[in-house]
């Protein structure tokens, strides 16, 4: 125990706080903000049968917070029925993908090439974007799967930016602001996302100029968005935990500048 | 419980190691790790985009205009030998010359002017005045006066730039606020995976 | 003379791609999308060979037995992941995608997860109000940790109604000029990268 500094106690305080709060597992009634709203009402509002394209623009890294922001909106997309074209600006983001509109779309008995398709992944974001804004099918000749983008029915229809209600963007990182300014500033694409909570404030600014339409942000975004379609999922699970750690990091912020004052005090008596 | 379940465990644990200090179990899962993302990368590159708009047309479909990126892209590889390396400049020139030229017009519309426009809004509207249109108004332009190291920043000047300072300690504050969630949400998530998945302690 | 011959090349598809954003004709359309394909090969070869140099390095490091166990663990799953992608292909229930799903992600997600604690740490030690600008730094953090808890609801409604604003008003309007700063300097550096000015990128000697 001589080996342990005072970072230990912190890590091993966060761990105990984490531990307990799920243990619990109290159910959380949660405020929906105005953004979550937003989002949840143009789906819903969007004629059954639009086509959406669902970009996964994240690493396995930030899995944990994707994962519930995706399933919510895929659930509440598939449940509209909406029909969902998917795809990757980042190699990591290509299998995490093709499995969440696997799940999800079995879930609700959607099917391959009909209801949703997966082209899979395509190098250098810019690039990406600008060249589907000229054509989809030249940038994805073929699906993840192998099949040519021609014999996919749902594909069929779409070879634009303009056969599309919008772009749904996943990510972790600021791979969006390219859909926004490539894809929204060239080529008219609407544009929406479902960003972890690290990068709610680097979108602000595109949110609050129009340039993009809505947006979801972190655990907490997703466990709002589950409240609203009625399907418990990561997201409500995880925020009894989430509350407590916060607060716990709160009560940390205290302690530090408690000690600091006290440290700083003592040191202007003995002067 | 099936053996992927298990191995994901043991290497989540094995990573978790890491917070006592660094150690040889770490030391291993760092490694695998760094390998299997490599090679997963080299896999989804090679599949769906040198196979899939490269190497396919070419050599199926005889598109043989293919072979001009086909060279500039094994041109990179001459970064390998020292006497070839000044080579691989011209396919870097070829990225770097169309990321410029798209970049100007969006620079400028997407992210210049569509921002400006959106922070000169109406200050009074229906008859009240709306306090946060003077904000974001007053936020912007102090922030801008902040990095404007063309002048000096003192008298009138230097006052309106610490302005600025105290609104971007706001926007570091909020994004701090945001961090923190982030990366708890994201071991919640890995404890919800040792927790129920893996320990079957929660349901 | 290599290095006249890329700044020519640079400056070329510069200026193409540069007018074909303000053209609608199908010539223009026809060069964008080449143009844009090239980018796009050529950004997967650096790929490639940025994979290549890890592989050169660590075969290196262990002829010089440097870190040998660890170095044979990072180059075998190197070798790994193509070698079973090729066999059994990568769609779902094959070992590519069981690999992905049970060794990488969970480790990688790990890896970020740790980051929690370090933040909690960071939070507990550095985040001190030493002056009135790291106060404001301070008391804006907790006034979101607070909001986007239970407690924040809890205490007063105000609470998350504030930290909305402040997200919303002053905290964008700092990023938002960040963005246009950002904006700028992007528009001057590729002007300046085009025409040849700017030649960092070309490396080696000037």
């Amino acid at each position: 125990m001589k080996r342990l500094h005072s970072r230990h106690w912190v890590f091993l305080g966060l761990l105990v706080v984490i531990t307990a709060a799920m243990l619990l597992r109290v159910p959380m009634q949660l405020r929906t903000s105005p953004e979550t709203q937003r989002m949840f009402d143009y789906l819903d509002q969007l004629p059954e049968g639009s086509v959406i394209l669902v970009s996964f623009d994240h690493e396995a890294s930030s899995l944990p917070e994707i994962r519930p922001i995706a399933e919510a909106l895929l659930r509440h997309a598939f449940e509209r029925d909406h029909k969902l074209i998917g795809m990757a600006l980042l190699a990591e983001g290509t299998v995490i993908g093709y499995r969440l509109m696997e799940q999800v779309a079995e879930e609700y008995a959607r099917e391959y090439g009909e209801d949703y398709v997966y082209l899979g992944f395509k190098p250098q974001f810019i690039a990406a974007i600008l060249s589907m804004g000229e054509s989809i099918p030249a940038t994805f000749p073929e699906d993840y799967l192998g099949s040519p983008y021609a014999t996919l029915p749902l594909a069929q229809k779409v070879s634009s930016y303009d056969d599309v209600a919008g772009v749904l963007s996943i990510t972790d990182g600021s791979l969006t602001t390219h859909w926004i300014e490539y894809g929204g500033a060239r080529y008219n694409l609407r544009v929406m996302a479902g960003v972890t909570a690290a990068m709610v404030t680097t979108y602000d600014p595109y949110v609050s100029s129009g340039q993009m339409h809505a947006m979801i942000g972190g655990l907490r975004g997703a466990a709002e968005y589950e409240q609203l379609i009625d399907v418990g999922g990561g997201g409500l699970r995880g925020m009894l935990a989430q509350s407590t750690a916060h607060l716990y990091i709160l009560l940390l912020v205290i302690i530090g500048n408690v000690l600091y004052w006290r440290e700083k005090k003592n040191k202007a008596g003995k002067r | 419980m099936d053996i992927g379940t298990i191995i994901a465990g043991v290497l989540t644990l094995a990573i978790l190691t890491f917070l006592y200090r660094d150690n040889p179990i770490y030391k291993f899962a760092e490694s695998l790790l760094i390998g299997v993302s490599i090679g997963y990368t080299l896999v989804i590159v090679w599949s769906t985009t040198l196979m899939d708009i490269l190497f396919r047309p070419l050599l199926n479909a005889g598109q043989l205009a293919l072979v001009v990126p086909l060279v500039l892209g094994l041109l990179m590889f001459s970064r390998f030998h020292p006497r070839t390396a000044s080579l691989s400049r011209l396919p870097i020139a070829v990225m770097i010359g169309s990321g410029a030229g798209v970049a100007i017009p969006v620079m400028l519309e997407a992210r210049t002017l569509r921002q400006m426009t959106a922070t000169v809004g109406p200050l009074v509207s229906d008859g009240t005045f709306d306090f946060s249109v003077l904000v974001v108004l007053v936020g912007v332009l102090t922030t801008l006066s902040y990095f404007y190291f063309s002048r000096e920043h003192e008298g009138f000047f230097g006052r309106v730039s610490k302005v600025g300072t105290y609104f971007l300690m706001i926007f570091f504050g909020t994004t701090f606020g945001y961090t923190v969630m982030s990366r708890m949400s994201t071991f919640i998530g890995r404890m919800e995976f040792l927790l129920t998945d893996f320990l079957h302690i929660t349901k | 003379m290599d290095r006249k011959v890329a700044l020519a090349i640079c400056f070329v598809f510069g200026v193409v791609m540069f007018i074909q954003y303000f053209s609608g004709s199908s010539l223009a359309r026809q060069v964008n999308q080449s143009i844009l394909e090239y980018w796009q090969i050529v950004f997967a070869f650096t790929l490639v060979v940025g994979i290549v140099g890890v592989v050169r390095t660590n075969v290196q490091r262990i002829n010089k037995r440097d870190d040998v166990f660890f170095r044979i663990v990072t180059l075998a799953g190197i070798i790994i992941m193509p070698v079973v992608a090729l066999i059994w292909g990568i769609k779902a229930d094959t070992p590519f995608m069981w690999m992905f799903e049970n060794i990488q992600a969970p480790m990688q997600a790990t890896v970020f997860a740790l980051l929690a604690f370090f933040v909690a740490s960071a939070s507990f030690r550095g985040f001190r109000a030493r002056s009135v600008q790291a106060t404001v730094l301070l008391v804006s953090a907790s006034i979101i940790l607070l909001s986007r808890s239970a407690l924040g609801g809890i205490l007063a409604d105000e609470i998350p109604q504030f930290a909305e604003w402040m997200r919303n008003y002053p905290s964008m309007s700092a990023r938002r000029a960040i963005l246009i700063g950002i904006g700028l300097g992007s528009i001057t550096t590729s002007l300046r990268v085009i025409l040849g000015i700017e030649r960092t990128w070309l490396g080696g000697r000037r």
